[in-house]
């Protein structure tokens, strides 16, 4: 196993930084969130995760697709470039890493892929980095997740006395590892640290089968009383995946973009003319947890949740997906 | 990493509205075409997502189609579509598809077909209409049963009067809520309509679609006929963005209406949320 000292690690990502945009944990107003680093400052790969997913990384809060020109009856448009430039993200834990896998499904399977996410996806490595201490919200191991060692990423990185432990496990990973030359150091009898116990238990077994009998329950009219309908749990998910599609015009020019949305805003499903299949937040709030919990398992085989905690943690009043999970499984039908 | 020759799915191509024809005071069929012909071949019942690029794109059925171009029968109800009743012809439009499953033209073959439609419902079910026209040696009798709210809000007039009646083995019915001085037709609404001519359910499929209170009172009347949830056949309208089954907002349970959709017989539907 190789091992990099501390102070070293700003130099390896300034060597890497060399051949591509690197994104990685510091704060900025007093939160954490994935930064370009440009060569200086401050890194933040304490404990605990970033405000706010990856996700924006491969999928843009606003994306540009094409820009246009109209004139009298004449129009005509031209496709953005390719977003071809090389990523590399430092310091992904385990279930941002495991939501990747999940937007994968949703934007490169069943039958249509997603350019534009897919050209981002391809040019971005990923390096995880482990957790030996939870967060109070933290539940990734009701996933099946290991907060000490993650899926699909290139390099596994853990913190260890005086610096971090990293191993390659893609072809693209070793790549990385050459980079860094001698600032890592062969550390034979290293052993990774003991991962993280996140506080929050759940099980999770049966819950889909539970919610394909819960549409009507009652139960959604209770659990939605509360809800402000403010979206913060689908922007701060690393899985939620919805997007809108808007136009800006400047004159006779203007282009074409989408935006994340949210399916806890009603405007999400009215349809010109007003009606609305989902018209009140007890419809919305259902469809988001039936969404992560039945029907993605239905569509693609798995959860569309990681337990991450963002979304119990930020919700400002505390819809808790974990309670919502013991709840469905006690109702009564 | 760039593969030039990979189509992004969300980018239209452009085109231009050839003719525009009036069918009621608040509904224009459109014909699409692009320098390079008919933008795409669609099956029956699918949709193609139409654009003013400087006003907004939105989902629409394909209605019918010839060699050279799409036909989308639109009906006056938002931004888009205000817009699209003040477009000429010539004018410049994006248009990206064909999206979603279609009819299932080939499980239809040799089955009696009955069409109910109403109002602007009539678009999507005209494109299987057509096509069993255009394949008739593959289809039984057809039957096609409309209504709209007044004589003037009948869509697609010449079909309904001059050409499905000389099809051969094909019968037309239409009704209206309320008539005018002129109107020497059949008064009333469609679900009491279909009670009334009671077609027989054995070997036959039907088709419907119209507005979702139509709809809700005509699958009475057809149980009532004796009709299974098999036998009938629905396409559905929801909000859209992608087409793709990216987007999110379309969902019926998992699946997704612009992909798995927009077409469903009611046998599928009733093992869906109802949240349409």
């Amino acid at each position: 196993m190789l091992k990099i000292i501390r102070d070293k690690l700003p130099e390896l990502l300034t060597a890497w930084a060399r051949g591509a945009r690197v994104l990685v944990p510091r704060e900025r107003g007093g939160t954490r969130v994935f930064l370009p680093w440009e060569g200086e400052g401050e890194l933040a790969l304490g404990q605990g995760n970033t405000l706010e997913p990856p996700k924006d990384l491969f999928f843009p809060r606003t994306e540009t697709m094409y820009r246009y020109q109209v004139q009298g009856k004449d129009a005509s448009l031209a496709e953005e470039p390719a977003a071809d430039a090389r990523q590399v993200l430092v310091g992904v834990r385990s279930c941002d890493a495991k939501s990747l896998a999940i937007m994968d499904d949703a934007f490169l399977t069943k039958g249509y892929v997603d350019e534009f996410y897919r050209q981002r996806r391809e040019n971005t490595r990923v390096i995880a980095l482990a957790c030996t201490e939870a967060s109070p919200t933290c539940f990734c191991t009701a996933f099946g997740i290991d907060p000490g060692r993650a899926e699909g990423v290139d390099v596994q990185m853990w913190p260890v006395e005086g610096g971090y432990l990293l191993e390659a496990v893609t072809e693209a990973g070793q790549e990385l590892l050459r980079q860094a030359g001698d600032l890592l150091a062969e550390e034979g009898d290293a052993q990774p640290p003991a991962a993280a116990v996140p506080p929050l238990q759940v099980d999770v077994s049966g819950v889909t089968e539970k919610l394909q009998r819960m549409f009507e329950h009652p139960y959604w009219t209770a659990v939605s009383r509360k809800c402000l309908g403010c979206g913060a749990c689908t922007y701060l998910c690393p899985t939620c995946y919805c997007f809108d599609i808007q136009g800006e015009n400047q004159g006779d020019s203007g282009y074409k973009f989408r935006c994340w949305d949210s399916c806890m805003f009603s405007e999400y499903t009215r349809m010109a003319g007003g009606h609305n299949p989902r018209p009140s937040k007890k419809e919305r709030l259902r469809n988001r947890f039936l969404h992560k919990l039945q029907y993605f398992p239905e569509r693609y085989g798995k959860f569309a949740c990681v337990g991450c905690g963002r979304c119990l943690d930020r919700c400002p009043v505390n819809v808790d997906i974990t309670r919502v999970i013991r709840e469905v499984k006690e109702v009564t039908l | 990493m760039a593969e030039a020759a990979r189509v992004n799915p969300l980018v239209p191509q452009v085109g231009r509205i050839t003719r525009i024809i009036d069918e009621t005071p608040d509904v224009k069929t459109f014909h699409v075409t692009t320098e390079a012909g008919k933008p795409f071949t669609p099956m029956p019942g699918q949709l193609a997502m139409l654009s003013l690029l400087d006003v907004g794109e939105a989902m629409f059925s394909i209605t019918s189609q010839g060699l050279e171009h799409l036909e989308l029968a639109i009906k006056k109800v938002g931004m888009l579509t205000d817009a699209l009743h003040e477009a000429e012809p010539g004018q410049a439009v994006g248009i990206r598809g064909p999206y979603g499953n279609g009819f299932p033209v080939e499980e239809l073959k040799g089955k009696d077909l009955l069409f109910i439609g109403g109002g602007i419902g009539l678009a999507p079910v005209r494109s299987l209409i057509n096509y069993c026209i255009e394949h008739r040696q593959d289809y039984g009798h057809l039957w096609i049963i409309y209504g709209a709210r007044s004589p003037a809000d009948l869509c697609f007039k010449d079909d309904l009067f001059k050409n499905w009646p000389q099809v051969e083995n094909c019968r037309v019915d239409v009704t209206v809520d309320k008539g005018d001085a002129e109107w020497k037709g059949h008064e009333g609404f469609v679900p009491a309509f279909v009670e009334e001519l009671h077609p027989d359910p054995a070997g036959k499929v039907a088709i419907t679609c119209g507005p979702p209170i139509m709809i809700k009172f005509v699958l009475q009347s057809m149980e009532k006929l004796g009709y299974k949830d098999e036998q009938i056949i629905t396409t559905l309208e929801m909000r859209m963005k992608c087409g793709i089954g990216k987007c999110g907002r379309c969902n019926l349970g998992s699946c997704y209406v612009c992909l798995d959709g927009p077409v469903f017989t009611l046998a599928q539907l009733k093992q869906l949320p109802n949240e349409y």
